[in-house]
């Protein structure tokens, strides 16, 4: 037994936009733009927020972990409630008992890497769920829209049998303004690169690697891998900074995915892991009014994890969309005319809500403890044996489903049509009508195996709120 | 031992609206153009009536909720009048109340009236309501078109079939509906189409295209009926009888279950069981002459032929392609042009599909007349295939 990382995992949307259709459209407004133009980024469904890509990755996360964790901590400067429990509805979704301790951290670009400090400087018995989560939108025409990404990164911390071992973990604190959003604004206003280069990443950087170094008993020069996630160009800076060697720089995921801003100092150590071997030693960098550094080393425990862990089979799982106005209507930037019935009311009862919350965030039905038969939603009768007041709580959402029957509706209100539903068959007799995600028409068919994936079921815009729910979705690595 | 409703009631009097976009009324005048036919059929006066059931779905976007809309109409002599509703079967159901009452000897005459007024929501298709319940949380946004278009996916997996020769087979049964539609003045949609037309439509809910849907209507009917003793008291001939009506609700089993695989109507299957049994059918493909189901998609009145016991399991298609329901097939469907192009006021089609029968009962169905039929049968599907109501009714000549 040891105190270190335990387990990781990453999520990244399934949606891809390249970056040329964003410059060709904006080409008008932005000549500049067209140098950026390469490669594509990730952007969240409609039905993607910070909470649903924190609960994807928690899940790649505690794919073979048996026990919940004792505490989840969410970082994110997105969450898409400012006084509601963000990491409690994490908390449902995963099936963590009442008794974990749920909090949810902001505030800043480090959010995830100064709660890795914290971690790594506080070794302790609870475990905790560190998730990682961002979902900037970005102004028209700006460089952030091309740069931008979205994505989440877990890391589970605690005692066990570590994967890595957190050696040294240092903080630096600095209110250096490179880039900020007022509490009440849409989007980031970012300062110029080079002052930020030259007076923030080779200045700030050393400072707090130095810091955790020492702390590690380390010098750079026993360092394998860098993780700092920063343009090539920014990199060789700092690697020059640290005296470090710039091929040790861990692929920052830009070309493919983008900057998923509090995510991705995770999610790119979660590439590196990856594909790191044992006694590596890996130093993790994040930047934002200041630094946080933190040294690892794996262990041999990382190598069972590698194949079902990670970024790689999410950043393989693409759907790109070529359409700049699809693209900013799906993230709310553009109000298309989606007819009336888009004009619903769709208030959302919370009494009945918080009466059956555990079936709705946890997919949670139930199973007739006399004929075994396994029902979502679940009722006080049993819909197989009529058998009464004898179901035993048993979440759906971790099942494969077979489609029995579809359709593709072009009527129905949804932010990207067609509305696709159809009746999903679970094992033991589970049965249910729901609403699929990321699949484009024609890719249902009758017998297509689904998992479920937990997402926004729909917007109140009148009253500001969103619901959530489980929906069927093609396989992870399927292709699809 | 009870015996069921068979040959205990009889309907005198009928009536029925122009179906259609009724943008010239409201419903109350759809409820009056309606009953004064009814009167007038049944040669009584308004007096007369002894207690009333409204059928009435969408009361929000109508009429209203409760006796009052029916009872303000028609400014009726404070009798007791209930509203009904149980989805696209509530024509059906004010017409049950109405029976019932009939039969048993709480009244002598009993008026059922079903009206829905869809067309003053601003847009096609069926009004939204507002959402806030349990299964808000959890079940799709689905429409009426996608929670049907699921019966073909899952009918064409079953029988291993061709999408195209499903989708022909549907193509057929709307062609035949537009074409009686065309024979009937009160029908909303009297234009006939071609298979061409109907296989090119829009796509509103893969595989159903536009020509695949019903109209969305105004309009209303109305049924007045009394025992068959008070019947001959009034020297009445030739008497339309109400063989069975037999009503059949989910109960969770296609929607929670595997049990169903999600390509027939269990509940038009356990209803239709009951009414044969009612009205003593044994063989229905050979002993009714007629049938008027709830085609509110082509693919429906297709699934349906094989739950009610007309087709083989499987055997529809061939059905269909064979004419077997056209107008001058062996048992005609839609005769009327069913709720595809009669239309279909929600409240309303159980009785308007009643109407139909009940005119051709007794020779007074026009163009569209067929032979001597001396049985027909009704069919209503309230809700979706996975969770709905289904009612199955016989109206038959009484022969005593």
């Amino acid at each position: 037994m040891a105190y270190g990382i335990l387990s990781f995992g990453a999520y990244v949307p399934t949606l891809r936009i390249p970056r040329k259709a964003i410059a060709e459209a904006m080409v008008w407004a932005a000549p500049s733009l067209k140098g950026l133009a390469k490669g594509e980024r990730a952007f969240a469904n409609w039905d993607e927020d910070s909470i649903t890509l924190a609960v994807e990755a928690a899940r790649d996360c505690l794919r073979e972990v048996a026990q919940r964790p004792d505490q989840i901590q969410l970082a994110s400067t997105t969450l898409p409630f400012a006084d509601r429990s963000n990491s409690g509805v994490v908390a449902d979704a995963l099936l963590c008992p009442e008794r974990t301790t749920t909090e949810d951290l902001g505030g800043s670009r480090r959010a995830a890497t100064s709660a890795l400090v914290r971690l790594g400087l506080n070794p302790g018995q609870r475990s905790t769920l560190l998730l990682a989560a961002d979902c900037r939108d970005a102004r028209p025409a700006s460089v952030q829209e091309m740069n931008y990404g979205h994505g989440a990164a877990a890391l589970l911390v605690g005692e066990g049998e570590p994967i890595a071992l957190i050696r040294g973990a240092a903080s630096w604190h600095d209110d250096m303004v490179d880039q900020y959003r007022a509490a009440d604004t849409d989007y980031d206003y970012v300062l110029e690169e080079r002052w930020i280069r030259e007076e923030g990443y080779n200045k700030l950087v050393p400072r707090a690697v130095a810091a955790a170094l020492e702390e590690a008993g380390l010098d750079i020069s026993e360092i394998h891998r860098v993780v700092f996630p920063a343009s090539s160009a920014t990199a060789k800076g700092v690697a020059k900074a640290i005296r470090a060697n710039p091929d040790l720089f861990v692929d920052p995921l830009l070309a493919n995915c983008g900057d998923c801003g509090v995510a991705q100092p995770l999610l790119v150590l979660a590439h590196a892991l990856e594909t790191a071997v044992a006694g590596e030693k890996i130093l993790v960098i994040g930047f934002g009014q200041g630094v946080d550094a933190v040294v690892l080393e794996t262990t041999a425990r990382l190598t069972g994890m590698q194949a079902t862990h990670g970024p790689a089979r999410y950043l393989a799982q693409r759907r790109a969309c070529s359409a700049y106005t699809q693209f900013l209507s799906l993230r709310n930037r553009l109000e298309v005319d989606f007819g009336l019935r888009a004009e619903r009311d769709n208030r959302t009862s919370q009494s009945a809500f918080y009466r059956r919350r555990k079936d709705i965030t946890g997919m949670v039905g139930g199973r007739c403890s006399r004929c075994n038969t396994l029902q979502y939603p679940r009722s006080q009768v049993c819909v197989k044996c009529g058998e009464m007041d004898c179901q035993q709580d048993e979440s759906l959402s971790a099942l494969q489903g077979r489609v029995k029957s579809y359709t593709e509706d072009w009527l129905a209100y949804t932010p990207l049509p067609p509305c696709i539903y159809g009746n999903v068959e679970f094992p033991d007799g589970a049965n249910c009508m729901l609403e699929f995600t990321d699949f484009a028409p024609g890719e249902v068919k009758v017998d297509s195996t689904v998992r479920m994936v937990f997402r926004i079921k729909d917007f109140d815009p009148k009253r500001h709120f969103r619901r959530y729910f489980w929906k069927p979705a093609p396989l992870a690595g399927s292709g699809v | 031992m009870a015996k069921g409703i068979r040959d205990k009631v009889a309907i005198i009097g009928m009536g029925c609206s122009r179906f259609g976009e009724r943008w010239d009324c409201g419903p109350e005048e759809l409820i009056l153009e309606a009953f004064k036919e009814a009167l007038a059929d049944a040669g009584i006066t308004r007096d007369e009536i002894e207690m009333a059931w409204l059928g009435l779905f969408y009361q929000e976007q109508s009429a209203g909720k409760s006796a009052l809309p029916l009872s303000l109409s028609l400014r009726l002599n404070n009798i007791p009048v209930t509203r009904v509703e149980n989805m696209c079967a509530t024509g059906t159901e004010a017409l049950r109340g109405a029976v019932y009452a009939v039969a048993a000897g709480a009244c002598d005459i009993a008026l059922a009236v079903g009206v829905e007024k869809l067309k003053d929501t601003g847009y096609a298709g069926l009004p939204e309501r507002t959402k806030g319940t349990f299964d808000d949380l959890w079940l799709p946004n689905a429409t009426a078109p996608g929670a049907f278009a699921q019966l073909a996916s899952a009918y064409a997996a079953k029988h291993r079939l061709d999408m195209q020769d499903l989708k022909r087979a549907m193509a057929h049964i709307s062609v035949k509906s537009h074409a009686n539609g065309a024979l009937n003045p009160k029908a909303h949609l009297r234009r006939t189409i071609t298979e061409e037309e109907a296989l090119n439509a829009g796509m509103v809910a893969y595989p159903l295209g536009l020509m695949d849907c019903c109209g969305v209507s105004d309009g209303a009917a109305c049924a007045i009926v009394t025992s068959v003793e008070k019947a001959r008291e009034m020297g009445l001939k030739d008497l339309v009888t109400v063989k069975a009506m037999q009503l059949a609700p989910s109960n969770g089993f296609e929607m929670s279950n595997t049990g169903w695989d999600g390509s027939y109507l269990h509940t038009t299957r356990v209803a239709a069981r009951r009414a044969y049994a009612e009205a003593g059918v044994t063989d229905p493909r050979r002993e009714i002459n007629m049938m008027e189901v709830h085609d509110c998609f082509s693919v429906t009145e297709l699934v349906v032929m094989e739950d009610l016991g007309i087709s083989p399991e499987g055997g529809a298609i061939k059905d269909v392609m064979d004419g077997v329901f056209d107008r001058d097939g062996q048992v005609p469907c839609q005769v009327d042009g069913g709720l595809k192009c009669f239309g279909h006021p929600i409240g309303a089609s159980g009785l308007r599909m009643a109407y139909e029968m009940y005119l051709q009962l007794l020779g007074r169905a026009g163009d569209r007349q067929l032979g001597n039929p001396s049985l027909g049968l009704t069919h209503n599907l309230g809700g979706h295939p996975f969770r709905n109501v289904a009612s199955v009714s016989l109206f038959g000549l009484y022969s005593a």
